[in-house]
């Protein structure tokens, strides 16, 4: 039996996708940075949005994510993507529900998923993402 | 005629490139490899290849009608004329790079090529996270000049995987910077990760594919600076690692603006630079980096320093040594 080129191609290559991710997860690299100190938010929050100044900002117990407000009242939503931070200026679309010391909170969008940080007082945090107005601006 | 297809033997030295890399990862920088993300960006180039396979006739039977109007004819043999080889290497990086300049800045192109960008990493396997949506963009077009002056298609084809070929090394932090004779003319690690960096000062730079000089000719070269950290992605970072929503986030996006918008901006939506929008809440590129040089201050701000942290020959000791270009 014949089998087409493309389709050989196509099995070889995935085999070999398979192999590099499995051997990337392997030997274990990536890490799992977090949030430690003012300075890690500051360069974040810079990151996600040039000029993006936290003022105030919630972090959360496992140190994966992250709130942050500038003086604009601006909240910014920080979270571990892979090995990386990501994160987006909340805007109307966003939502927020505080239940004890934990807050889940939503862009909006829905491939960025929800968030869930365990902070001390979330209630004031998912009041003023309820309140927000302004069209999202990341 | 030769039918050879370059990429197709070079897809093995790819594999073990990235290998070698990945142990140069777990001995100097195991940040610079993410499981998830090499998976998807792997994922990118194998649906790269089968839609190429799929919609890459189009493009080929353009091409050979274009050839009946050449300007030139190199005759029957023309594999045979030497040195239109080396002319049409040099004028399809030519094209290249408008062809990329493009890609970046009109969103119709952009929303194809946004995937090859949409990786916060960069390591060898980025440079395979290659569009599956090009063939719905025309940028073949841009070569269509080089059929007309007589260049045959497959000889464009041959010269085309070999610039792609010498791209995918560019695409690592394992290497700070070449001889300064060759930072000076080649693209470079160095050069590419400009390009792939998401801070104000780089964005929308170094579109060159293999030679840098076309960015030094048409003003768009930025070098890299040593005290700067390099982000890499897009403004507005994925978030998610699923391969669908990454393949096609920007076409949903700009589809539904185009929806949505009054119909006088609805071209506009397809045609202008992304972040353009009418109404003036998002922001384009060089929306950021006029902010960002406001902030800044404006005198001399190529010399200046942004945010101080590590640049990555700092953060990676295999890759110092050498001077800037």
């Amino acid at each position: 039996m014949d089998i087409p080129p493309l389709l050989l191609q196509t099995a070889g290559s995935l085999a070999a996708i398979l192999a590099l991710a499995g051997l990337a997860w392997w030997l274990k690299l990536g890490g799992a940075p977090v949030l430690v100190g003012d300075s890690d938010i500051r360069r974040v929050a810079g990151e996600v949005e040039d000029g993006f100044e936290p003022l105030d900002w919630a972090v959360s117990q496992d140190h994966t994510a992250a709130l942050a407000r500038d003086a604009e009242g601006r909240i910014m939503l920080i979270r571990l993507h892979g090995n990386r931070f990501a994160g987006r200026i909340l805007g109307t679309k966003a939502g927020a529900q505080a239940a004890g010391d934990t807050l889940t909170v939503g862009c909006g969008e829905t491939w960025f998923g929800k968030t869930r940080l365990i902070i001390a007082n979330p209630t004031p945090w998912a009041e003023a993402i309820n309140r927000i107005s302004e069209p999202c601006h990341a | 005629m030769p039918d050879f297809n370059p990429t197709q033997y070079a897809v093995p030295l790819f594999v073990i490139a990235v290998l070698i890399e990945m142990i140069w990862a777990k001995l100097r920088a195991p940040e610079a490899y993410e499981p998830k993300d090499t998976l998807i960006s792997l994922s990118f180039g194998l649906g790269s290849t089968i839609a190429g396979a799929l919609l890459g006739g189009f493009a080929l039977a353009v091409f050979i009608e274009a050839y009946q109007y050449r300007l030139f004819d190199f005759g029957l043999q023309w594999w045979a004329v030497w040195w239109a080889w080396p002319v049409c290497f040099v004028l399809d990086d030519l094209a290249y790079y408008w062809v990329h300049r493009a890609g970046h800045r009109i969103r119709w192109m952009w929303a194809a090529h946004v995937n090859h960008h949409s990786s916060q990493h960069y390591n060898l396997s980025t440079a395979l996270r290659q569009s599956w949506t090009g063939a719905l963009t025309f940028g073949f077009l841009f070569a269509v000049p080089l059929v007309l002056l007589g260049f045959h298609p497959a000889m464009i084809a041959i010269c085309s995987g070999f610039n792609l070929i010498y791209q995918f090394w560019i695409h690592t932090e394992a290497i700070k910077r070449m001889p300064r004779w060759f930072e000076a003319v080649m693209n470079t690690p160095s050069h590419h990760r400009v390009h792939h960096a998401t801070n104000p000062r780089y964005l929308d730079r170094n579109y060159a594919g293999v030679f840098i000089v076309w960015d030094k000719l048409f003003g768009t070269f930025e070098p890299e600076v040593d005290d700067e950290a390099i982000r890499y992605g897009i403004v507005k970072q994925l978030g998610s690692f699923n391969l669908l929503w990454a393949v096609f986030h920007e076409w949903i996006g700009m589809l539904s603006d185009i929806w949505r918008a009054p119909l006088r901006h609805k071209l506009s939506y397809l045609l202008r630079e992304p972040g353009w929008s009418h109404d003036g809440s998002r922001e384009t590129s060089d929306m950021i980096r006029a902010r960002w040089k406001s902030r800044m201050g404006q005198a001399h701000i190529g010399d200046e320093v942004a945010p101080a942290t590590a640049s990555v020959s700092t953060r990676n000791p295999i890759a110092a040594g050498s001077e800037p270009a």
